[in-house]
C-alpha cells in the first residue's frame, strides 16, 4: 500500500525578468509503506525540492501529494524531515537531550520529565548515551547528525524524509551511519525516502532506487535492488548484484547525464 | 585566566590614577580655579559623606527606578514590535515608515512636548525613557528575527510546532544575541534620558541634584554627584554584561 504518493507534481520558481523556470515537471512516484526508497540524481536536479514538497514544507505549483491517503497541505504528522545541514537544524542554545525532546515536548500530556525520558531513550538508540548534557557544537558532525536522527525518531514518524543526511561527514562515519540507519529502519518498520547523489549509498540501503533527470526534473526510471534483507551496509557492497546495480546506475548518470532514459 | 584579566586592568587604572593626581596638583598649584574645579581630594570628602550618611540612597533610588521601569517597558515594546515586524510582512509594511520617522529624532527632544501632555511627574519621565529605549531594541530585534535560519524554522515545522510556539522557543532565542546588543545600547540611553528629564523637570533624582548644586554654587557637591552618576553607569553596564553572558552561555566559545 502506498503511504506517500506524488502525482504529477510540478514546481516552478519565479525568475527575474522572465517567465518562471520549471524545476520539476509532472513528477509522479508512489512510496510503499515500510520500504526504503532512494532518490538519486545529479547535483542541482531538485532532489531537495522534491523532498520538501513531500514533507509539506514547500508548496508544489501543481499536482497533488498524499500521505496515508490524505492530501498534504502543511507538514503531515506522519512524516519528519531530516536536514542535510544538521548543524543548522539543531537548536544551539539547547542541550542534546533538550534538542531531542523538542520533537515531543509540545504534545498534549507530555511533561518535562516524560519528554526527557523519551529523549534519553532515543539517544540510546542512536548510540549517544551519556551525551545528553552536551551542547551540539561540542559534538562531531557525525554525532550531530545522530542527534538530528534521534530527534526525528522521537516523533515516532511513519515516514522519514532524509535530505542527503550523510553527505557532510567523512567516509568512515558515513558507513557507520549507514549501518545505524539500516538497523533503525528494520527495527521500527519505518518508511524511508532518502535523497542522495551517492550511487553506492542508494544501492546499499534501498529496496528501490528512483533516478531523477536533470531540470526540469522528473523520474527517469525506478530500479528494484532485489538485495537481501536484513543486510549489512558494508558486506552488501561486495555482492555481485550490488556491483551490477552500481555499474548500471553510474552508467546512466554519467553517459546520459541523467536525461530521461 | 582571571588573573590575566585583572592584570590587564592595571595600566588603564594606573593612568586614571595619574590623571587624578595631576588634577589634584594642578588645582593645588593654582593652575585651575578652585571655584570651578575643586581638588579631587575635596570632592572625595563630600562623596564620602554622601555615601556614609546614606544621603545618596534617595536620589539614587529615584533615578534607578526611572531607568529600570522605562527600560523594562521599552524593552517589551521594542521586542514585541520588532518580532511582529520581522515575522509578518504586513506588520512591517504598516509600521516601517512610522519607525523610520521616529527613530532619528533624538529622544531628548521629545521631553518638552511630552511634558505638555503628561506633566512633570513620573509618568512623563518613564514615558520618555521608554521611548528612547524602544527603538534600538526594535531595530535589532527586527534584524535578528529576519536572520533566523530557514532550516531552524523548517525543523520546527516538520515537528509540528505552531507559529506561536516557534516564535517563543525558536525565533526569539535565535534572535537573542541581536536583541541583547540592542538592549545594551538602550541601557545607556535610558540613563541619559532619565537624568535629562530630571534636569528639565527640576524634580528629584541624580539629574536634578547635579543641576541644583551647580545653580547653588555647591561645586564640590556637584562633582560628587557626578561621580556617583558615573559609578551608576559603570554598575549598570557591568550588570548587563553579566546578565548577557548568562543568557548567551550556549554560544560557542573558542
Amino acid at each position: 500500500m502506498a503511504i506517500l504518493e506524488l502525482e504529477a507534481v510540478e514546481k516552478s520558481f519565479p525568475a527575474r525578468g522572465g517567465p518562471p523556470t520549471l524545476a520539476m515537471d509532472k513528477l509522479s512516484i508512489s512510496v510503499r509503506e515500510g520500504e526504503f526508497l532512494s532518490i538519486l540524481g545529479p547535483s542541482g536536479c531538485g532532489k531537495s525540492t522534491l523532498l520538501q514538497i513531500a514533507a509539506g514544507l514547500m508548496e508544489p505549483s501543481g499536482g497533488t501529494v498524499r500521505v496515508a491517503g490524505r492530501p498534504v497541505n502543511g507538514p503531515p504528522p506522519e512524516a519528519v524531515y531530516v536536514f542535510q545541514q544538521y548543524g543548522r537544524s539543531l537548536l544551539p542554545w539547547r542541550s542534546v537531550r533538550d534538542n531531542v525532546a523538542f520533537a515531543v515536548e509540545h504534545r498534549p500530556g507530555m511533561s518535562r520529565a516524560k519528554s526527557r525520558a523519551v529523549a534519553d531513550a532515543q539517544l540510546e538508540a542512536v548510540g549517544l548515551t551519556g551525551f545528553g548534557d552536551h551542547y551540539p557544537w561540542q559534538l562531531s558532525g557525525g554525532m550531530q547528525q545522530r542527534v538530528a536522527l534521534a530527534r526525528a525518531l522521537a516523533a515516532e514518524p511513519k515516514i522519514l524524509l532524509m535530505d542527503e543526511p550523510f553527505s557532510a561527514v567523512d567516509a568512515l562515519t558515513r558507513l557507520d551511519l549507514h549501518r545505524l540507519m539500516l538497523e533503525l529502519w528494520e527495527k521500527r518498520g519505518l518508511t524511508v525516502v532518502l535523497v542522495t547523489h551517492d550511487v553506492e549509498e542508494a544501492v546499499a540501503l534501498s529496496d528501490r532506487v528512483a533516478l531523477l533527470t536533470k531540470r526540469p526534473s522528473t523520474i527517469a526510471r525506478v530500479v528494484e535492488t532485489g538485495l537481501p534483507r536484513p543486510r549489512d551496509a558494508v558486506e552488501v557492497r561486495e555482492t555481485p548484484r550490488f556491483l551490477e546495480l552500481r555499474h548500471e546506475l553510474l552508467e546512466v548518470l554519467l553517459t546520459r547525464g541523467g536525461h530521461a532514459a | 585566566m582571571r588573573r590575566e584579566r585583572l592584570l590587564g586592568l592595571v595600566p588603564g587604572l594606573a593612568f586614571l590614577a595619574l590623571l587624578i593626581a595631576g588634577l589634584e596638583w594642578a588645582v593645588q598649584a593654582g593652575l585651575i580655579r578652585r571655584a570651578l574645579m575643586p581638588p579631587p581630594s575635596a570632592i572625595w570628602e563630600v562623596l564620602r559623606d554622601l555615601l556614609t550618611s546614606g544621603e545618596v540612597i534617595g536620589p539614587l533610588v529615584a533615578t534607578l527606578r526611572l531607568v529600570f521601569i522605562g527600560f523594562g517597558i521599552g524593552s517589551v515594546v521594542g521586542i514585541a514590535l520588532g518580532t511582529a515586524m520581522g515575522w509578518w510582512g504586513a506588520a512591517y509594511r504598516l509600521l516601517e515608515p512610522l519607525v523610520e520617522m521616529m527613530r532619528p529624532i533624538p529622544k531628548a527632544a521629545l521631553v518638552p512636548p511630552l511634558m505638555l501632555f503628561l506633566g512633570i511627574g513620573d509618568t512623563m519621565k518613564i514615558t520618555s525613557v521608554s521611548l528612547a529605549v524602544t527603538f534600538p531594541i526594535l531595530v535589532n530585534t527586527l534584524q535578528g528575527v529576519r536572520g533566523v535560519d530557514r532550516v531552524l524554522l523548517d525543523s520546527a515545522r516538520t515537528h509540528g510546532w505552531g507559529t506561536a510556539r516557534a516564535l517563543w522557543y525558536v525565533v526569539l532565542p535565535a534572535a537573542l544575541p541581536f536583541i541583547l546588543a540592542g538592549m545594551r545600547t538602550s541601557l545607556g540611553l535610558a540613563l541619559i534620558i532619565a537624568v535629562l528629564s530630571e534636569m528639565l523637570t527640576g524634580q528629584g533624582g541624580l539629574g536634578f541634584l547635579i543641576l541644583d548644586m551647580q545653580r547653588s554654587f555647591l561645586i564640590r557637591q556637584m562633582y560628587a554627584w557626578l561621580v556617583i552618576l558615573a559609578l551608576v553607569g559603570l554598575a549598570l553596564n557591568a550588570l548587563f554584561a553579566w546578565a548577557e553572558a548568562r543568557a548567551l552561555h550556549w554560544q560557542q566559545r573558542h
